[in-house]
């Protein structure tokens, strides 16, 4: 019997989930011991191959992506959607809030404009892959955890699709809550600081007790904590537990009552900060009144 | 699931609505839907619970009178239970306000009544279907009163509960208790402090409570330590006395008027009654008042009280579903926002938990939380969201408004600005589509984004004044999210002038009106800007 074919790809990405994909270090050997891998950025050849599972990284962002990703759906069995891009348009969906010919102007000056026919034509807006062709398991993360992607493929190489925790990172971050159990209406810090600014950030309790912005509140747990235990807030790269949930606005929602408000208000950036992997998933993904044409 | 859909005619009030084909655009879903003369009438009652009983109906939708009027009034209270006993559980009876807010202030429009009048029964319909049923608790009373004050009105209070054998505990705020108020109330005065069943309270304070109507602890600090009662109702002898009434809303909702003052729900049909439906009020008078004024003020408490807690048993409903602890991770968000202290960590599991005890069902908590692990009954998030949709795809003409119309103040303001159109002849645009929420703080951004998204041209929020909130700070709460959300809807270049927040008592129609009006005035020019910004 043949080795089940496995294949992975890069759309508008910047091929960090393919270096996670490396990361699994020996346990990538047994995933190549297990299947055949028939297409990835580093084999030769652009035709995609029939696949039982292809692994897409990157979100849809021009005319290329979409042709590829329409044809690599029609060749895989199981398509993973693998990563923030891939799943919520990632940080690239933050030029959402920008003009097609603002994109540009920041990206290429004078050197290329919308209409340059050497690029692939650019979308209005950035898209998950899922915006445009089914998915069958969505492997969130910036970049994904390396043992998540393993339990993924392995998975997918017993017939069966990988589903993400749904809880919030609080239940797997091993802060400590003091303050954020008061039932006070008293906020937990007198201001909004970033890591920078402070001097001491006690490493065992939780930041929003310390002033400091943290999204594990609004974001899925699955990635280990890795960046809370480093001490390090949450920027919440899994995205939102629920795809329905606004993770920029759960953010104002939730914190309105934790943190000062108008802190919250003046922080440097409040949109890169609440929607950072996921403007394109948003309700208004891109600009009032251009959100509807693609082209 | 079988459902049925009545619209009433009040009295020929809502004529102008076209009933009849209303009605007709729910025959292929409903189950029945009848034309009804009113639905306080014996026998459209007796009609509703046949066709309950025939047709196995478990939802209702009533269009007609605003839901207010279902809640606040005696004969509104009396319909409730009838369906209620007939077997539709309270909280899928939906009501439609096509009176009030709709064909009142859109009587000079009948085309535009006609379509607003549509898209509101469509949403309740919506809300039939989407509404769980909500957990009943049955509650025995407890014949055990507290009494706030120590007035004249409190003392003839407890006389009368003593004497219809009641247990009376009096907490006073240091006057001394020994001196009648009323040198004519001597004797009673004497009665009461004599009685085995009184206790009285010196110098208290309200420390903490919980529970609801039939069954309050509430812990009362006085100079000899601290003393928690079990009492099945509250009475407030002295609803001016803003110290009871600022420690009791820490705990209740307490409706307070401009001084604040308790308030009840109705001046002259409910006295006593307040938004609790355990804690009265001695009706408020002039100072000047006579004695007998005062002994019947305070027997219109007792009255109340007694036919509260006379009842062999009470049902109290759950408001906030259970936390789905396959969501939770235990962030304290809920704790942080619940003004009641009704939000939790167990410390065991590390999960949100809602002490229903203390829980006043504003949503807060709801919106507060980021993964979406609990739900309040009376309106879940789906249906807000499907309501927006619902809303934004009517065929209601002109520039379309949402507005979110809070419970405590917002609501019955819309109300009485149906009362005003017709009192001054002023109004405004029958594309105003209301939606009513528990409280402002019951308003997650979501819903504000995605009436946008919808292609709605402004959005409003109508809320308590500041002090007024019936949940305490829900309204600023609200206030922090949505200025906050402009950020975000600036960084979208959308003018956040389209997110409009007002400030309203619940008798301010006209105000009401002018707001609607200067929201549909500035949507006109950004229109006009942007060359139709849809």
């Amino acid at each position: 019997m043949s080795k089940p074919r496995l294949a992975t790809l890069v759309l508008g990405g910047c091929t960090g989930c393919h270096l996670a994909l490396l990361d699994t270090h020996e346990a990538l050997l047994d995933i190549l011991e297990a299947a055949d891998l028939v297409h990835s950025p580093l084999t030769e050849g652009d035709e995609i191959p029939e696949c039982d599972i292809m692994l897409v990284e990157g979100a849809v962002a021009n005319e290329h992506d979409e042709e590829i990703v329409k044809r690599a759906r029609e060749q895989a069995k199981v398509l993973v959607a693998m990563g923030a891009c891939a799943t919520l348009g990632g940080i690239g969906g933050l030029r959402n809030l920008q003009t097609v010919g603002e994109v540009f102007e920041t990206a290429y000056g004078d050197e290329a404009g919308p209409g340059d026919e050497s690029l692939p034509r650019l979308f209005r807006r950035v898209r998950p892959i899922s915006a445009l062709v089914p998915v069958d398991v969505e492997v969130p993360g910036c970049a994904p955890n390396t043992e998540t992607l393993v339990e993924v493929i392995g998975a997918a190489l017993n017939g069966q699709l990988w589903k993400a925790p749904r809880r919030n990172l609080c239940h797997e971050c091993g802060r400590r809550h003091e303050t954020m159990l008061d039932h006070s209406s008293a906020f937990v810090a007198d201001a909004v600081y970033s890591v920078m600014e402070l001097e001491n950030i006690d490493p065992d309790r939780c930041f929003l007790e310390q002033g400091v912005v943290c999204m594990g509140p609004m974001t899925r747990e699955g990635c280990t904590a890795r960046c809370t235990a480093a001490n390090v807030p949450c920027r919440g790269c899994m995205g939102p537990s629920r795809p329905e949930f606004e993770q920029g606005g759960k953010m104002v929602d939730a914190l309105a009552a934790v943190l000062p408000a108008g802190a919250i208000m003046y922080l440097d950036d409040l949109i890169g900060t609440g929607y950072r992997f996921s403007t394109a998933v948003s309700v208004l993904p891109g600009l009032w009144g251009e959100g509807g044409e693609e082209q | 699931m079988p459902l049925g859909v009545y619209v009433s005619r009040c009295r020929g009030a809502t004529d102008v609505l076209d009933l009849d084909a209303l009605a007709k655009r729910f025959d292929d879903r409903a189950a029945v839907t009848r034309v009804v003369e009113d639905f306080f009438d014996t026998d459209v009652q007796r009609q509703l619970a046949a066709d309950i009983a025939e047709l196995g109906l478990d939802a209702l939708v009533l269009g007609g009178h605003s839901a207010d009027h279902y809640e606040r009034a005696l004969s509104g209270k009396l319909l409730r239970e009838a369906l209620a006993d007939a077997g539709v559980n309270r909280n899928r009876v939906i009501f439609a306000n096509l009176l009030e807010q709709v064909a009142r202030p859109h009587a000079d429009d009948p085309e535009g009544a006609v379509n607003k009048a549509s898209a509101i029964l469509e949403v309740a319909y919506l809300r039939a279907t989407m509404s769980p049923a909500a957990e009943m608790t049955a509650v025995e009373p407890v014949r055990h009163v507290l009494v706030l004050g120590q007035n004249s009105e409190a003392v003839v209070a407890a006389q009368r509960l003593l004497q219809l054998g009641f247990k009376v505990t009096i907490a006073d705020r240091g006057i001394t208790p020994t001196a009648p108020s009323e040198a004519r109330l001597v004797a009673t005065t004497a009665f009461v402090s004599g009685h085995p069943n009184t206790t009285v309270l010196h110098d208290a304070s309200v420390q903490d409570a919980s529970g609801w109507a039939g069954d309050f602890d509430v812990r009362l600090a006085t100079a000899g330590g601290d003393t928690t009662v079990k009492v099945g109702g509250i009475l407030l002898a002295e609803p001016h006395n803003v110290d009871w009434v600022s420690e009791l809303r820490g705990h209740f909702r307490v409706d307070v008027d401009d001084d604040g003052r308790a308030r009840s729900i109705h001046p002259a049909a409910h006295p006593s009654e307040t938004v609790d439906p355990g804690i009265m009020v001695v009706p408020l008078r002039t100072s000047s008042s006579q004695l007998r004024e005062k002994v019947s003020a305070a027997d219109s408490a007792v009255l109340a009280l007694t036919m509260l807690l006379s009842q062999p048993e009470l049902h109290r409903f759950a408001e906030i579903s259970a936390v789905d602890e396959g969501l939770c991770g235990g962030c304290a968000s809920c704790v942080k926002t619940c003004a009641f202290g009704a939000c939790y960590i167990d410390a065991e599991t590390g999960l949100s938990h809602v002490d229903a005890r203390r829980c006043r069902g504003c949503g807060k908590c709801v919106v507060s939380c980021p993964v979406g692990a609990r739900d309040i009954v009376n309106s879940p998030h789906h249906y807000l969201v499907e309501a927006i949709k619902s809303f934004a795809r009517s065929d209601v003409k002109g520039s379309k408004v949402l507005g979110f119309l809070c419970g405590g103040c917002g609501y019955p303001a819309g109300d009485r600005a149906g009362e005003a159109a017709i009192e001054t002849g002023r109004s405004y645009p029958a594309s105003f589509l209301p939606i009513r929420i528990p409280c402002g703080g019951r308003l997650d951004t979501l819903y504000v984004l995605e009436a946008l998204q919808e292609g709605f041209d402004g959005v409003m929020v109508f809320r308590c004044r500041e002090g007024h909130c019936h949940n305490l700070i829900g309204n600023l709460d609200m206030d922090r999210r949505m200025n906050l959300l402009r950020t975000v809807l600036r960084s979208r270049r959308l003018d956040d002038s389209r997110l409009r927040i007002v400030d309203i008592s619940p008798n301010e129609g006209e105000t009401f009106i002018d707001a609607v009006n200067d929201i549909f005035a500035q949507v006109g020019e950004l229109h006009d800007l942007k060359g139709g910004a849809r």
